[in-house]
């Protein structure tokens, strides 16, 4: 079986970012000094590229499975591509200084952050479990190294062997899932699946199941297999976490809705039991263990895993509303998330670089825009009208409730009150306690720069809300499409 | 070019908010001042085109969907029609005017880029609200421009007088909004759509007429039901253009900087209260009960703040009680049914009001920023400019000109054409209002004259130090006021034929809706001649009495004051409305909050509640940190547990 | 058919013996050796389903290759392997009752034993049987035509093995002698050697 070049045309741009990664890494090797800042710049350029590629070649309507049915492309794979690699991109220009002044610019940075944005690409475009494995490996492995990448500290190196070791327990557990699902279904194809797998498929698929969602709950930190995440980001060097929290979230939240909706479509009354189960867990101790934080970057990691928690409350109404809410919230979650770290990132004292919550005291007195865009992105994590926050949070309640979920809605506000608390907690260190030491102020133009363009994203998606959720509904129109 | 009226403001204030610091003063200036003048330029292209050659119907530029839930179905689009376009006209043109005055008047200031993004903001909103093409979209820019005008009153946030003003102008402004708000369920409930096309196509209101509502249970008649939503309407109104009751916030408002009070306080937002009733002239046409309440609020406001305006020392005080009984005048025009009248008084009343204030502010500027007019005094020789510019905004305001002719100032027509109006109505309200309007007409030349001489003739009671340094403004400052001067002396005189002339009807298209029945405008061209003459007669009897007081004989003001001392006081002390305020709202609302606080909250929710549950929160957030232990083999266990717990809940479920 | 039965239970037996050994026994040299074990017998089980290439390939790579440099790590790295287990004890009742509860619930699973759903076995066909043929070749020919994708995409997998494992651990340091083969081959013997005419009796 042979493939011509036109045929495979929707995995042009998966293709193309391999090639340019590889070229990088060649022209890396060869530069001497200062590889590092114009690799990086490439790699950006790169990356939009790709994303330029993939708004081209994205088939209208309808699904196209090609390379022997592994790899699938429709409006939804593309919708969530280009959200990765705008996410990929940001987290490389959001590294630059930080890695400058750590001393750690090292060409091979953004060419990790290129392979694990390929290795997400492909996880978004799995039509098979096999395919499915080999993208996640690509992507996890990229990421235990960067999150090793400042080999010098103990802290960097323990949080890259954490991730490393629970994540290859994950993968595994994945395997061993995928090789249930293929021992009692025979197939891994995820058309195959689709067709013969009904409501009352044997309770060994579903065993199997079950073990492919610990997997992919591990990679976006739902509970109770959510312990690596505080320890990692906190070792992490900050861009990687705040890389760590935006793009494999995406790709791993993407992968999760088009396996459960794809090859087990079906079995949805049997996942969803699961899934309300690990979305309570997720928001709720995301809620309550983020109070007694101290530190922004453990605090940040809770964070997520409660908005994991929010976004899976969608997938499990098990609708198309509710994908399509899956989609919307996950959008908001990463400019959110990536606006917070690009504060954090600004918070050196005389050139180091300092965590504690408390740090950010007085900010509201000495950098004022900055304290007000922070400000900004904790009220609309903490979804208070009429920011963005807010929209993701009413679309996954709605969804529930329309799925008649009630109690899961329910706790999902109950524990979003509670998560409130915290991220009003920075609010009020920003504003109403005294600066105990001045921030540094050149932050540098290009964090300030992210920072006013989230902030911008928050304060005014209530007027194009209306665009992105029909967005959104295409996407999921496409994926539901068979 | 219509888009880009409405939103270079918009691009202006983003430029100079967000990247203010970074590109610095001058530029920002540039910037908004430059894209304000463009905007201008297309408002007087758009009037021209929209309200001079006459559309067939209102042009509708959809810009995007907005908000589609459920039934409520929300585009954002822009709709020009005359009314609008003469909105547009005014807001851009002042505006601009106002940006460039600003340039010279805020020149020494730390906080330039702020202040131009929130003054280019302002004008956003306000455009906004003048071209939205449904009620949510006017709501919008409605509560844009509170926003803005809380920002800029409060401009200067490290006096407290301006921070407690800032507030006290959006606390009493929500009350207004409340009402607003509600109307505009009332209006979804009665005609399912939120689109003027919709609420105000013809027969709309009639058909109202026919229907009964049933509303949480209670069966409304469609005419009750019209009455009460228009009321609810004009409550919003009545916060945002300061009418009696709400007007408090007003002049505590003179806090903010000059331009600011010239801009908005004067020119532009407080008159969107009368915008928007016109607007909704085909509902209002058919709730005549709240046409009364609007009549009888307006007349009432329009003698009461010219009452207070004779005693206020403040010369910003004078001017803004002035235009709070200048919006008087408007509202009871609507009331009568004279709306054309209403809109053409806002128009030219945008010009000599901001003239005004502005040269307001040029004495202030050149008087080292001293406010208070006893300790002004003699400076017309220094500063003949402004002098002049004062004199005709003052004419224009007392409405002075020849009845009968086209000879007058600005204020002359609009305001003659009102009180004619009220006089024509033939009814009852309608005689109050022409009565009250008479006298408030006096005092408006007595307090305007009395400004006039204490600020710039007699002797001079400023120290001598300040006198010395008294200067004319710079050329930036005056060439607006020279802009704003042309409008007040011929704005009315070219204009009153088209607004309110025999061919009014045509000028306002289907932009007004006026019923057959109500036909006071169209009498107004033939009232009684001592009608026509009263006015202008009031107006000079005032004029003569303040010279005769602040020039002949300056010891009478001290005389009258004291043979009227409790008059006076009642007037100085604003009618004691702040006083009555506090007694009434203010400190029982912080009496209960603090019986609440106390007893409610603390002692009975907090124990049991929040501190109870805050307690429970602490300690398992505490439990969840004591398990993350840090080691990977109790991470790899939890993630084994989780897995075989969850396969264990399925198979247990599966069995059951 | 019963030598080969015999053979199958001998080869997982030990095959599962050897892992139980590889996890308890006390000495690390002694788990790894185990471990090698393990391989072998899984090869074992290769051989007898006819899939002789893997059962080389496993030989070969892991047990030539990993399995030897996992025995020079632990001999060289001086890891106070009794420090590591002192939780071992610990934690084995609960990890007991974890591992036999999930093994009890494998076991109830295949061998069908609650009646739900469809009869266990396999519903799809699978994959159909590819003409006969070396079994070397027919798995080059999936790899490098149905699987080419997947192949590639291992191929990325290891690049970034490789350039992870160079970043991670590869430092440049000063002072090292490094062989430079250009610099060797451009040198002349006019700049190397020196004739220098020492006169008799005289010296340097």
């Amino acid at each position: 079986m042979g493939f011509t070049f036109t045929e495979i045309m929707p995995a042009w741009p998966e293709i193309f970012l391999a090639c340019a990664a590889m070229g990088l890494l060649v022209l890396g090797v060869f530069m001497k000094t200062g590889a590092a800042r114009s690799i990086s710049w490439l790699s950006v350029l790169a990356l939009v590229a790709t994303g330029i590629l993939e708004i081209v070649v994205v088939p209208d309507g309808g699904r196209v499975h090609i390379f022997n049915q592994l790899f699938v492309a429709d409006v939804f794979t593309t919708f969530v591509k280009c959200l990765i690699l705008g996410a990929s991109a940001v987290g490389i220009i959001m590294s630059l200084g930080y890695n400058d002044r750590e001393d750690i610019a090292r060409f091979e940075f953004p060419i990790l952050i290129l392979l694990a944005t390929l290795g997400m690409m492909m996880m978004v475009s799995a039509a098979d479990l096999i395919s499915l494995y080999v993208g996640l490996e690509l992507q996890s492995l990229s990421l235990y190294v960067i999150a090793a990448f400042r080999r010098d500290s103990v802290k960097s190196s323990e949080a890259g062997l954490k991730y490393f070791v629970l994540g290859a327990l994950a993968s595994g557990m994945l395997l061993y899932g995928s090789s249930m699902i293929y021992g009692f279904s025979g197939s891994t194809n995820f058309l195959q699946l689709a067709k013969v797998l009904d409501a009352d498929a044997s309770a060994g698929i579903i065993v199997g199941l079950v073990f492919v969602m610990v997997g992919l709950a591990f990679k976006i930190s739902a509970f109770p297999f959510h312990m690596w995440t505080p320890d990692v980001y906190e070792g992490a060097p900050t861009p990687v976490t705040a890389f760590f929290a935006a793009a494999p979230k995406m790709a791993a939240m993407a992968l999760f809705i088009s396996v459960l909706v794809g090859p087990f479509g079906n079995l949805v009354a049997q996942w969803q039991q699961v899934l309300v189960l690990i979305a309570i867990g997720s928001m709720l101790l995301g809620g309550f263990a983020a109070i007694t934080q101290s530190n922004i970057k453990r605090l940040l990691a809770y964070s997520s895993i409660g908005n994991m928690g929010y976004a899976l409350i969608g997938l499990s109404a098990g609708t198309k509303d509710g994908y399509s809410a899956v989609l919307i919230y996950m959008s908001i979650y990463l400019v959110m998330t990536v606006g917070a770290f690009a504060v954090v990132l600004c918070m050196r004292r005389e050139g180091r670089m300092v965590e504690e919550v408390k740090d950010l005291a007085g900010l509201s007195k000495t950098q004022p825009a900055m304290a007000a865009l922070m400000a900004l992105f904790m009220f609309s994590m903490a979804g208070i009208p009429p920011l963005a926050g807010f929209f993701g949070k009413f679309y996954v309640f709605l969804a529930a409730i329309e799925a008649k979920l009630y109690i899961l809605a329910i706790i999902g506000v109950l524990a979003s009150v509670v998560a409130a608390y915290y991220y009003l907690r920075i609010v009020m260190t920003m504003y109403f306690t005294e600066p105990v030491e001045d921030l540094d102020r050149n932050v540098g133009p290009e964090l300030s720069t992210i920072q006013a363009i989230a902030g911008a994203f928050v304060l005014f998606f209530i007027l194009f809300a209306e665009p992105v959720v029909q967005m959104t509904n295409q996407a999921i129109a496409s994926l539901t499409s068979g | 070019m219509y888009v880009a009226a409405v939103f270079l403001p918009l691009l202006g204030a983003i430029i100079a908010g967000l990247f203010g610091r970074a590109i610095g003063d001058r530029a920002s200036q540039l910037v908004t001042c430059g894209l304000m003048a463009v905007s201008a330029v297309f408002g007087c292209v758009i009037f021209y085109v929209v309200a001079l050659q006459g559309l067939d119907k209102p042009l509708i530029i959809p810009v995007f969907e907005w908000i589609s839930v459920g039934d409520l179905k929300v585009n954002w689009s822009l709709q020009f029609d005359t009314l609008s376009a003469v909105m547009v006209f005014v807001v851009t043109v002042v505006s601009c005017l106002i940006h460039i005055y600003s340039i010279g008047y805020m020149h020494h200031d730390p906080g330039i880029p702020r202040f131009f993004a929130y003054l280019s903001l302002f004008t956003f909103s306000m455009l906004m609200l003048v071209t939205a093409d449904n009620i949510v979209q006017m709501f919008f820019g409605w509560e844009g421009v509170g926003v803005c005008s809380y920002l800029l009153i409060g401009f200067w946030h490290h006096r407290e007088s301006a921070n407690a003003a800032s507030i006290k102008a959006f606390v009493v402004n929500r009350v207004g909004d409340f009402g607003f708000a509600l109307g505009i369920f009332g209006l979804f409930a009665m005609f399912g759509s939120v689109e003027f096309v919709n609420l105000l196509a013809d027969g709309a209101g009639a058909e109202a007429l026919k229907k009964t509502y049933q509303i949480a249970g209670y069966s409304i008649a469609g005419q009750d039901a019209l009455n009460i939503v228009c009321i609810l309407l004009f409550v919003g109104a009545m916060g945002k253009s300061a009418q009696l009751l709400l007007h408090t916030w007003l002049p505590d408002a003179m806090e903010g900087p000059t331009p600011v009070s010239a801009l908005i306080h004067a020119a532009t937002m407080v008159t969107a209260g009368v915008f928007m009733v016109t607007r909704m002239s085909p509902l209002f046409e058919y709730a005549p009960i709240a046409l009364a309440v609007v009549t009888v609020v307006g007349a009432s406001t329009a003698l009461f703040a010219a009452t207070i305006g004779l005693v206020q020392t403040d010369i910003k005080r004078v001017i803004a009680y002035s235009t709070c009984s200048q919006l008087g005048y408007m509202f009871f025009a609507i009331g009568v049914s004279a709306y054309p009248a209403a809109i053409f008084h806002l128009m030219t009343h945008a010009f000599f009001k901001a003239l005004l204030f502005l040269g307001a502010g040029s004495v202030i500027h050149g008087m080292s920023d001293e406010q208070d007019m006893r300790k002004m005094g003699g400076i017309w020789r220094k500063m003949k400019v402004t002098y002049t510019m004062m004199w005709i905004g003052s004419l224009a305001l007392a409405g002075i000109g020849i009845p009968l002719t086209i000879i007058g100032f600005a204020g002359f027509f609009s305001k003659d054409t009102i009180i004619e109006s009220a006089f024509a109505a033939h009814t009852g309200w309608g005689e109050y209002a022409f009565w009250l309007g008479i006298v408030a007409a006096f005092m408006t030349a007595f307090y305007s004259w009395r400004l006039l001489f204490m600020t710039f003739h007699g002797k001079t009671r400023a120290s001598s130090d300040t006198f010395s340094h008294v200067h004319e403004s710079p050329p930036i400052m005056l060439i607006p006021l020279m802009g704003l001067a042309l409008g007040a002396i011929f704005a009315g005189a070219l204009m009153v034929d088209l607004f309110v002339g025999d061919k009014f009807k045509e000028f306002w298209g289907g932009a007004i809706f006026i019923l057959e029945t109500n036909k006071a405008l169209e009498h107004a061209h033939h009232v009684p001649m001592w009608v026509k003459f009263s006015a202008i007669a009031v107006g000079v009897g005032g004029i003569t009495v303040a010279v005769f007081y602040y020039l002949l004989i300056p010891s009478l003001p001290a005389l009258t004051a004291r043979v009227f001392r409790p008059l006076y006081v009642f007037f100085l002390n604003k009618w004691y409305f702040d006083e009555l305020f506090n007694f009434l709202f203010v400190r029982p609302a912080f009496m209960f909050g603090r019986f609440f606080w106390k007893k409610g909250d603390v002692a009975t929710i907090d124990g049991l509640g929040p501190d109870g549950i805050a307690a429970t929160a602490l300690r398992s957030s505490r439990l969840v940190a004591a398990l993350q232990t840090g080691f990977v083999y109790h991470y790899a266990f939890s993630i084994m547990i989780g897995a075989v717990a969850l396969i264990s809940l399925y198979l247990l479920g599966v069995m059951r | 058919m019963v030598v080969q039965a015999l053979a199958f239970y001998a080869f997982a037996a030990v095959l599962i013996s050897a892992g139980i050994m590889v996890v308890v026994s006390k000495n690390p040299v002694h788990s790894v050796l185990f471990l090698i074990l393990c391989f072998f017998n899984a090869a074992g089980l290769f051989v007898m389903m006819g899939a002789e290439f893997l059962a080389m390939i496993l030989v070969i790579v892991y047990v030539g290759a990993v399995a030897v440099l996992f025995l020079f790590v632990v001999m060289m790295l001086d890891v106070n392997f009794t420090e590591l287990r002192e939780g071992f004890a610990r934690y084995l009742p609960i990890g007991l009752v974890i591992g036999v509860v999930l093994l009890i619930e494998l076991i109830v699973l295949v061998s069908g034993a609650i009646p739900i759903g469809k009869a266990s076995g396999p519903v799809a066909k699978a994959i159909a049987k590819q003409p006969s043929g070396h079994n070397t070749e027919m798995i080059g020919r999936l790899l490098y035509t149905d699987y080419f994708y997947l192949f590639q995409a291992a191929g990325m997998v290891l690049l970034v093995a490789m350039i992870g494992a160079i970043v991670l651990t590869h430092r440049r340091r000063d002072g090292v002698r490094r062989q430079s083969i250009a610099k060797q081959t451009a040198r002349k013997s006019s700049e190397s050697i020196r004739v220098v005419d020492v006169k008799p009796g005289e010296g340097l």
